[in-house]
């Protein structure tokens, strides 16, 4: 963590919870903004552009799914859900607001920092990586879609796809070898970092993410497949 | 005494109840009918027979009116019908159609009635069974006339009556034992229905309910028993929810706790060596604490949710996953690789219930010393094995319930909560199969899994 500290923003309208983490996050280096509620939250966000973002999904009036909605029109950042029920229908409904991650209450800080560097790796991840600058996905006559590695953006024609850090990540690995099936287990473990016992509707939520962007028909995919019982395969069109 | 001699059930009472009405009203309804009938053929023949004696005495009478007259050759002459016999008393002289009727049959208290000069009639009995005697006076002859009939077929047509009677009370009493046997299955059905349905609910399942009756003597019952099943799956379902409801909302305030010590953690160098101790101990606890809550969150995940998310999980490949996931050998892993060993359930909750199974072994008995997986008729079975010190026949069943602990748990601090077994235990009837424990060939404990094998 040299250079510049990251700016991170805790989310969470339990005062005890969010000083604590504060604290936590601080001994662990970061530059820790706070916001008890929702508004307050994407008025941080609006000034002081933080890097990271830690979301409780109890809020107040303005609860987290609508916090990460409204943020992830305009913002790549990586998002992390605290919630104290991981069991539950909220986890799917958050990762599809838009978050990349989530942790369970009650949790070791360590937990969330080492999403966070999963996070912050992969999102430096492709700046100046070893593979092809250029990879075509789909050779549509008009409009092809290109993924640039390098660059980290990914194209459909003209058109910069607005492409969430994690799903760029994803996109890359699938690209890293088109044709090949890649387990959820082995996509959890090399983009997210999660061990064995991680949870694969993750993968699963950013998949359907990531086809209603790079898709042309995200109902019938066929550059992102699914391989039934398997997991995922990248088929270049 | 009467209780030893009162019939056992119900069903029986009502057969036996019907037998005996029955029977008690065929027997008061033939005995009635025997004697009414038995009167009035007596009468009938009795009547019939004093006619006929005074007819006979007649024309006995018209016959010795003829000057001359022979007494006993009038008395020859006389043919009286049914096979009676006529005694005559003529003078001082008896008389006798019969050689073996004489006056000796005839009694003095019928012999003063006629003397008086009237008419008798006297039932007695002979050498050839009952008869009638009627006494006649014949007065223009100064003589007595008497004639005994025998009532032998009139007997005989009695005895037949009181069989066919006999016998029908008999039929009424069999009718009556069928009719209570019929009687009592159609009063003990609603009773066996509502024990088929108690046993359904004893066994889990809360969603069994007494069918809707027309029957104004059932609805009671079927009402009342269906509140009682609902009332008592809202209880089951309510303190179930308690416990997750608590167990959540305990997670916030101890992920403060959990926060704030780590901050602590990290100043462990500013705090006095008795402080640092105390940081180490309530990190201990924490750990456990969690753990705890983990465990009751999953039983209420499983009791809140039964059946989600089923996949196809061959179970081998699930047992050596876990054992790398968890940096053990995967060499305790003993399975036949040709043995499809693929289950339907949820990937996460069977890989917890390995994972609990191992743990157990860590915790109780020092580590395990094989996984078997293999097919056993229409099951997979798991088996965990160790070389512990193994489980007393006796701790089989309990070693499952929640909160159990190992032998001598209550002086051993042992780590965990007691509730990783209870959480293989409903995993495994969450699928359909059973968790038990045994003892291992090696003299440790087993403890094995069976869950329904996918058939492919």
């Amino acid at each position: 963590m040299a250079g510049v500290p990251l700016r991170l923003l805790v989310v969470e309208d339990d005062d005890p919870i969010r000083t604590a983490l504060r604290w936590a996050l601080e001994d662990e280096g970061y530059d820790v903004a706070e916001a008890v509620s929702g508004e307050e939250a994407l008025a941080v966000v609006a000034t002081a552009a933080p890097d990271l973002m830690v979301v409780d999904l109890m809020l107040g009036s303005m609860d987290g799914f609508a916090v990460i909605r409204e943020v992830r029109r305009g913002h790549d950042l990586p998002i992390i859900v605290v919630s104290a029920r991981a069991d539950t229908h909220d986890i799917v409904t958050a990762l599809e607001a838009g978050a990349d991650d989530y942790v369970t209450k009650p949790f070791e800080v360590e937990e969330i920092t080492a999403r966070l560097r999963a996070l912050r790796r992969r999102a430096g991840a492709g700046v100046g990586g070893g593979g092809p600058a250029e990879v075509v996905l789909d050779r549509f006559p008009d409009a092809p879609l290109v993924l640039r590695e390098a660059a980290g953006t990914v194209h459909r024609g003209e058109q910069q796809l607005p492409l969430t850090l994690t799903e760029f990540r994803l996109l890359c690995e699938l690209a890293s070898a088109p044709g090949r099936v890649f387990s959820r287990q082995l996509l959890l473990e090399r983009v997210w970092e999660h061990g064995f016992f991680g949870d694969e509707r993750i993968v699963d939520v950013h998949v359907r993410r990531l086809r209603t962007k790079v898709e042309r028909d995200p109902a019938n995919p066929r550059t992102v497949v699914t391989v039934r019982g398997l997991g995922y395969r990248l088929d270049p069109q | 005494m009467r209780r030893a001699l009162a019939p056992r059930g119900l069903r029986s009472r009502i057969v036996l109840g019907f037998a005996a009405g029955a029977l008690l009203v065929s027997v008061v309804l033939a005995g009635t009918t025997w004697l009414l009938a038995r009167g009035y053929l007596l009468d009938q023949r009795e009547a019939l027979l004093t006619r006929q004696a005074f007819a006979d005495a007649n024309v006995l009478a018209g016959r010795l009116s003829t000057a001359g007259a022979d007494v006993g050759e009038a008395v020859a002459e006389l043919v009286p019908s049914g096979g009676a016999d006529v005694i005559v008393r003529s003078g001082d002289s008896w008389y006798s159609s019969g050689l073996d009727a004489g006056a000796r049959d005839v009694p003095a208290e019928l012999r003063a009635v006629v003397g008086r000069g009237s008419a008798g009639t006297l039932r007695v009995d002979t050498a050839d069974g009952p008869a009638l005697l009627v006494g006649v006076p014949v007065d223009s002859a100064d003589a007595e006339f008497y004639e005994l009939a025998p009532l032998t077929e009139l007997q005989q047509v009695l005895r037949t009556l009181a069989a066919v009677l006999a016998a029908g009370a008999l039929v009424a009493t069999a009718a009556g034992a069928a009719f209570g046997l019929w009687a009592s299955r159609r009063a003990v059905q609603p009773l066996e229905q509502v024990a088929g349905a108690a046993t359904r609910i004893a066994g889990g399942e809360l969603t069994t309910r007494l069918p809707s009756t027309d029957d104004p003597d059932l609805l009671a019952i079927v009402a009342g028993f269906n509140s009682m099943v609902d009332a008592l799956a809202a209880r089951i379902d309510r303190d179930a929810r308690f416990v997750g409801d608590v167990s959540h909302e305990l997670r916030s305030p101890l992920t403060g706790v959990v926060t704030s010590v780590e901050v602590l953690a990290a100043r462990r160098t500013e705090l006095s060596p008795r402080a640092d101790q105390a940081l180490t101990l309530v990190q201990g606890e924490l750990r456990r604490f969690r753990r705890m809550l983990d465990d009751l969150l999953e039983l209420a995940r499983i009791d809140g949710a039964p059946g989600t998310a089923t996949t196809e999980v061959p179970l081998a490949a699930l047992v050596r996953e876990v054992l790398a996931a968890c940096g053990r050998d995967p060499g305790l892993l003993v399975a036949d690789p040709d043995e499809e060993t693929v289950v339907a359930g949820d990937k996460r909750g069977l890989e917890r219930a390995v994972r609990n199974l191992l743990d157990n072994a860590d915790r109780h008995a020092g580590g395990t010393c094989a996984v078997h997986v293999h097919r056993r008729e229409g099951t997979v079975v798991v088996s965990v094995d160790d070389d512990g010190p193994g489980v007393p026949a006796e701790d089989r069943e309990r070693v499952f319930e929640r909160f159990a602990r190992g032998p001598n748990a209550a002086r051993r601090s042992l780590p965990g909560a007691g509730l990783g077994l209870a959480i293989v235990a409903e995993t495994a009837r969450q699928h359909g199969g059973a968790a038990w424990c045994s003892a291992a060939p090696g003299g440790g404990a087993r403890f094995s899994v069976s869950l329904p094998a996918v058939h492919r």
